[in-house]
């Protein structure tokens, strides 16, 4: 997949650029609203992740202007500014996704990871685990034939991992994906470890594998071969 | 007496109504009294003519023309079939002279009838005479009674008649005026002023609305560049912490750190999001000053209170606490901003949660006396009464024993500000919290 990241901000587009090629993406940057236009005209993108504060741009014009060139890529939309109006004109313009920054590098993985599942549908839609199938797009996890009951926050949170196996998850991550951007401000909140505990207990009612090993002092990692 | 507040044309329109009543008044009273004092100097006038006339007559043809001093009667008179008018001469004994102008009634054929009447002594063949000419007063008073409502009826015709004209052009001339003010109006926050100039021939009217305009356009100015301004700060702000997050992200993910190591960039990664929490908060509540978030949404309460509560559920459950919800109020709608109003609402039940052990969190919402309330009580660590007062503003903690930076009830207290919400707040030290969201109605 081909993926264009348009960052005024060279060294935080290379973290990101570093980031999506060792998730085997191909990346282009564009450090400027006319750079950026220029690749859009030339190659096809899967993804554009735009940065709409760009110094000699408006970045909502860009979306018009791939539009034009009837670009198939889906946009997320990135910025700094906050500014709601930004949110909803990026969303009529077309913008698939909107992460305001700072934003975690797995979050905006698994927002691509989202979209593309979205759009190129069942095939990816089933993740299975030992005897477990999880379906991304029913929501729901089962065991053999026995459906297994999960809470919303539970699904979101065993699906975050199982997405993103074999990778350390920190709390914060884990945190910010299951509750937004709310303003939380107990940063020493147990909440996603009483959830892990929860999810192992009904998890280890089928199998006796530990599937959502404890990284100390971190967070969590869920692990499969 | 409260008098009550007027438009400006109200009271032009009244006064010019009362003070044309107080001149019909006075002229329903002057204009007949002047008018007889007219016509009886008026009749005077005629009267005196009159008698040089008879006097001249008496002074050619001699007095014995008129008086036969051999007669029965001594006297001389003469009036026409109608009685309007009499002369009569005779001889008087007495040597005053008079020249008086009276009211007096003659009886005349057995009629009595009301007379103006000039009477004069002359001397002459060395006898006095009297003349009296007199001139009937009735006509005088019918004069005067039609007088009377002739100018009652023409005058309430010509008053209602300038009444109408004069109200009609205060409306021409005010309409600019109105113009003016219903465009003050209609701006509740300086982007929306309609900046087009009224029209208008009065001098002052276009003083003024240039005036109000260009400071409009001043105040907007100074609100645009504070949005800017955060803007600006936001990104500024922003941006480094982003790509330190970034970096952040990249070395765990690399993951060739030792343990010790990798804690050490999960707590910085924590600080990080501390720091991005602040900015944001401070950020929310500068735009919330600079009247950023449109208040013209209309929000369901008990429904934004069950988002909150799906959100927030499974911290209750975590926390081993029962969620008691009552949302008793019913059609509580309410013109807010549905994010702020989100915010609020789940602020206030985060922290009754964060701060309670064992019991419950209750939400409720209730109408009292046409007031709509939502209430958020816990049986959580309470907040001592002295310090009450304090947990509103940025930056306070009063609860020492947990790592905050007290923002998130200064953001609260904004949003209700804001939404010109009352919060009371009932607290008891190791027995619980309520606040109280009073709403406006």
């Amino acid at each position: 997949m081909r993926i264009l990241i348009v960052e005024d901000e060279k060294s935080l587009a290379s973290e990101i650029k570093q980031f999506l090629e060792k998730e085997e993406y191909n990346c282009d940057l564009a450090y400027t609203g006319s750079e950026a236009s220029e690749f859009i005209s030339v190659n096809p993108y899967d993804f554009i992740l735009l940065d709409i504060g760009l110094p000699d741009y408006n970045g909502l014009d860009l979306i018009k202007e791939a539009k034009e060139y009837n670009s198939e890529a889906y946009f997320i939309v990135i910025t700094a500014r906050g500014e709601l109006e930004d949110k909803i004109k990026g969303f009529d313009l077309g913008a698939d996704d909107y992460l305001p920054k700072p934003f975690s590098l797995l979050e905006l993985l698994s927002r691509i990871q989202a979209i593309t599942r979205r759009k190129f549908g069942q095939k990816m839609a089933e993740i299975q685990f030992g005897d477990f199938i999880l379906d991304t797009t029913k929501k729901h996890l089962q065991y053999n034939d026995h459906a297994i009951n999960l809470t919303k926050k539970e699904y979101k949170l065993l699906s975050y991992l199982i997405l993103n196996k074999n990778r350390i998850l920190d709390r914060l991550q884990l945190t910010e994906h299951i509750w937004g951007e709310f303003f939380e401000d107990d940063y020493d909140s147990n909440y996603i470890d009483v959830h892990i505990k929860n999810i192992r207990k009904k998890l280890s009612e089928y199998d006796d594998t530990n599937w959502i090993k404890t990284v100390r002092g971190i967070g969590y990692k869920f692990e499969i071969q | 007496m409260k008098i009550p507040k007027l438009k400006l044309k109200s009271q032009l329109a009244l006064f010019n109504a009362l003070s044309k009543a107080l001149i019909i008044t006075l002229l329903v009273i002057i204009v007949p009294y002047l008018v007889s004092e007219i016509s009886i100097r008026d009749t005077d006038n005629v009267l005196i003519h009159k008698l040089d006339q008879v006097i001249e007559l008496v002074d050619s043809l001699g007095i014995d023309n008129y008086i036969d001093m051999e007669s029965e009667f001594k006297t001389f008179g003469s009036y026409n079939i109608l009685k309007e008018e009499y002369i009569s001469i005779e001889p008087i004994d007495h040597d005053t002279l008079v020249d008086v102008i009276e009211f007096s009634q003659r009886v005349i054929e057995e009629e009595i009838v009301d007379y103006r009447v000039l009477s004069y002594s002359i001397h002459e063949n060395d006898n006095n005479y009297l003349i009296e000419i007199g001139k009937s007063i009735s006509t005088i008073y019918r004069f005067q009674y039609n007088l009377k409502r002739f100018t009652f009826i023409f005058l309430i015709v010509v008053i209602s008649l300038t009444f109408i004209l004069d109200l009609s052009f205060i409306q021409y001339l005010l309409k600019p005026f109105e113009k003016i003010v219903k465009k003050l109006k209609n701006t509740n926050h300086p982007t929306s002023f309609n900046y087009s100039t009224v029209k208008t021939s009065t001098s002052d009217f276009l003083y003024l609305d240039e005036i109000i305009s260009s400071l409009m356009q001043k105040i907007e100015a100074a609100f645009n560049d504070e949005r800017d301004y955060i803007s600006n700060v936001s990104h500024e702000l922003l941006t480094p912490v982003s790509i330190i997050q970034s970096k952040l992200d990249n070395i765990i993910n690399d993951g060739q750190l030792q343990e010790a190591d990798m804690i050490k960039i999960f707590e910085s990664k924590k600080t990080l999001r501390r720091l991005t929490n602040l900015v944001r908060t401070l950020l929310m509540m500068s735009r919330i000053e600079n009247e950023e978030y449109i208040l013209t949404e209309k929000v369901n309460i008990n429904n934004t209170i069950t988002n909150v509560i799906e959100e927030i559920e499974d911290r209750i459950s975590a926390k081993e606490l029962t969620l008691k919800s009552e949302l008793k109020a019913k059609d509580f709608i309410f013109k807010g901003n549905e994010n702020l109003l989100f915010t609020l609402f789940y602020n206030f039940v985060n922290n009754a949660i964060r701060y309670t052990d064992k019991g419950f969190v209750k939400i409720e919402t209730l109408k009292q006396t046409n007031q709509f309330i939502v209430k958020i009580t816990d049986t959580g660590i309470g907040i001592a009464k002295d310090k009450i007062p304090e947990i509103f503003s940025r930056f306070k903690n009063s609860h020492e024993t947990k790592d905050s930076y007290g923002l998130g009830l200064a953001l609260s207290k904004k949003i209700c500000d804001y939404h010109k919400i009352k919060i009371d707040v009932i607290s008891e030290i190791n027995k619980g919290s309520s606040f109280i969201l009073k709403f406006p109605a």
